[in-house]
């Protein structure tokens, strides 16, 4: 098996790390950064409880060799709170009671920050259409939208 | 995980002597949604896996000479999906790419990877067919072009000879008029492949008879298929309800679905009819 | 899974009995089937190379002849295979049933009953019912060409 030097940034931190071919960016994250607030779900990449944000696009963790971040901009949920201050999102999870277990969690922040970014006012449709691909158990989803919609509209 | 030498070829040239050197023993990887989740499987094991990350000149949309489209071999179907230009040559591809899985999903995987996967429920290709659409392949040397129509084999399996990567898929420009659309049905979770999909595309004449029609239909075989009986039924005549509900019943001996998870065969092949009376009909709004 | 083939062969009822218990001209008829050992009392090993896509099996295969009864023109045949490397098996029961159609002409019918068990049959056994299904028509189809090349001699 190959190894490989990668240089990277994960939530403003730049390292080096030497990975083998095989290497998932999932398990890079999680135990060669000890960062483990990203979670594996399925390992196929429906659930998305993995997602993260590379180069600004959320992606699959368990579906990214780590080597495709050589050079790339990671973010994970521990990198979203500004030194202990939560964003306007994870305030609205916890005040909407956008989760339960937690366990998907990780995955639904990262989703919606996604989206917030990209598109900050979105309708009721579009917030559906976007986390599509964030499987909850625990919440039925409601409490998840109402709280993507209370951060959009503290950011407006 | 297998054990593998990962290669990334800073260029197509570099990329295909590799595919060439290493043949049977290696495997490409573009998006890596679909190989990653073989390979963790061990369904596939290859020794070498060459990487596409590097090969910038294989993404990206362009116009051609002609007045069709480009589409590189590693553009996202995001980017397929967000596209301005594609929305203008033809607004219903930008739809179809937005069906395919998640947003997630769709920043990832590519359509090269998506055609040379070959699953014949995928979306984009029920549309490439009926778009008449070309998959431009290179090897060590030269570039061939050939129809999408005889691009997909079988199950899985895709006319590329050893020693060949998909570079691009090539769109002829559209008669002006014509207008499109691609229907997912989807009866379980919306993130799922089609239990059938019927892309149509249509131009009717000043008279309203139907001058150009074609369709492309996915989940109903072991590849994505053209429906030229059901297409001659509708050419040349006035669409009124019963013409086309007649050219659609006729879907159902074009056909050969698998009985699976998704549906009966027996299902699949009634809803190919049903899809398809009501893709026509939407496009005579 | 189960599937059933029925294809006439071009040759009297006797000689397609023969052609159908010479195992090894028969396995010239199933692609991808490489290196047959004739391990006696109608067992053999072989490798049977299968491709479903990306994913290429090398099914190391133990056959043997279960049952053969000339006068009633049946014949069983035991499968059992497995890709170790990939994680899979498969188990087949192929029944042969000939029967005599005209004095030249002879219907064999061909009844699978086949397990893909392992890795591969997680893969989805829909398409493998679909390339198994493919595989044994291809086979009745060699079996033919086979019977009918001979007979030209």
């Amino acid at each position: 098996m190959s190894t490989h030097s990668i240089e990277f940034e994960v939530n403003g931190q730049k390292r080096t790390v030497s990975v083998e071919a095989g290497r998932l960016l999932i398990d890079l994250l999680r135990y060669d950064c000890g960062l483990t607030g990203t979670k594996e779900g399925c390992s196929v990449g429906v659930c998305g409880a993995c997602t993260v944000i590379v180069d600004g696009e959320m992606v699959s963790a368990c579906l990214t060799p780590a080597v495709f971040i050589d050079g790339s901009s990671v973010t994970t949920v521990e990198g979203l709170a500004d030194n202990g201050k939560l964003t306007p999102l994870q305030d609205a999870f916890i005040r909407k009671g956008g989760f339960q277990c937690g366990i998907c969690t990780s995955g639904q922040l990262m989703s919606a920050t996604s989206l917030l970014a990209s598109n900050p006012h979105p309708s009721v449709d579009e917030i559906k259409a976007w986390m599509m691909g964030n499987l909850c158990r625990c919440t039925g989803y409601y409490q998840i939208v109402e709280a993507i919609q209370d951060a959009a509209e503290a950011s407006a | 995980m297998t054990t593998f030498d990962y290669h990334e070829p800073a260029t197509v040239a570099e990329a295909l002597k590799l595919v060439k050197q290493y043949g049977d023993d290696a495997h490409l990887i573009a998006g890596g949604t679909n190989l990653v989740i073989m390979m963790r499987q061990g369904l596939v094991q290859p020794k070498h896996v060459i990487g596409m990350r590097k090969l910038r000149e294989l993404r990206g949309i362009a116009p051609t000479a002609q007045g069709g489209i480009e589409i590189g071999a590693l553009t996202t179907h995001r980017e397929v999906e967000r596209s301005a230009m594609v929305a203008r040559f033809f607004p219903a591809l930008c739809e179809t790419f937005g069906h395919i899985a998640t947003v997630r999903i769709r920043n990832q995987a590519t359509i090269g990877g998506n055609v040379v996967h070959a699953d014949p429920a995928q979306d984009p290709p029920p549309m490439l067919l009926a778009l008449n659409a070309e998959i431009v392949i290179g090897s060590d040397g030269k570039t061939r072009t050939i129809p999408a129509t005889e691009f997909f084999r079988d199950f899985f399996e895709v006319a590329l000879e050893p020693g060949e990567m998909v570079t691009a898929i090539r769109i002829p420009p559209q008669p002006s008029g014509v207008k499109g659309t691609y229907v997912k049905f989807l009866p379980q979770s919306k993130d799922d492949y089609a239990t059938v999909s019927v892309a149509a595309v249509l131009k009717l004449g000043k008279d309203g008879t139907c001058e150009d029609v074609r369709i492309g239909l996915g989940a109903l075989g072991a590849t994505p298929l053209r429906a030229p009986k059901t297409e001659a039924a509708l050419k040349g005549k006035k669409l009124t309800d019963k013409v086309v509900a007649d050219a659609a019943a006729l879907v159902r001996d074009e056909v050969d679905p698998l009985d699976d998870i998704r549906g009966s065969a027996k299902y699949k092949r009634e809803m190919a009819r049903v899809w398809t009376e009501r893709a026509i009909k939407s496009l005579l709004k | 899974m189960k599937f059933e083939h029925t294809i006439e062969m071009p040759a009297a009822r006797d000689r397609v009995w023969s052609f159908v218990m010479d195992v090894p001209s028969v396995a010239k008829c199933v692609p991808g089937l490489e290196g047959l050992e004739d391990l006696g009392g109608d067992k053999y090993r072989a490798t049977m190379k299968v491709r479903v896509g990306p994913i290429a099996l090398s099914l190391g295969s133990d056959l043997s002849i279960v049952e053969k009864d000339q006068a009633a023109g049946r014949a069983v045949l035991a499968v059992d295979a497995s890709d170790k490397r990939i994680g899979g098996a498969v188990k087949a029961q192929m029944t042969m049933q000939i029967a005599e159609k005209t004095p030249s002409t002879t219907q064999l019918t061909i009844v699978t009953d086949a397990q893909v068990l392992g890795r591969i049959g997680d893969f989805g056994q829909p398409i493998i019912r679909k390339k198994a299904d493919q595989t044994v028509t291809e086979i009745a189809e060699n079996m033919k060409k086979a019977l009918t090349a001979t007979s030209a001699t």
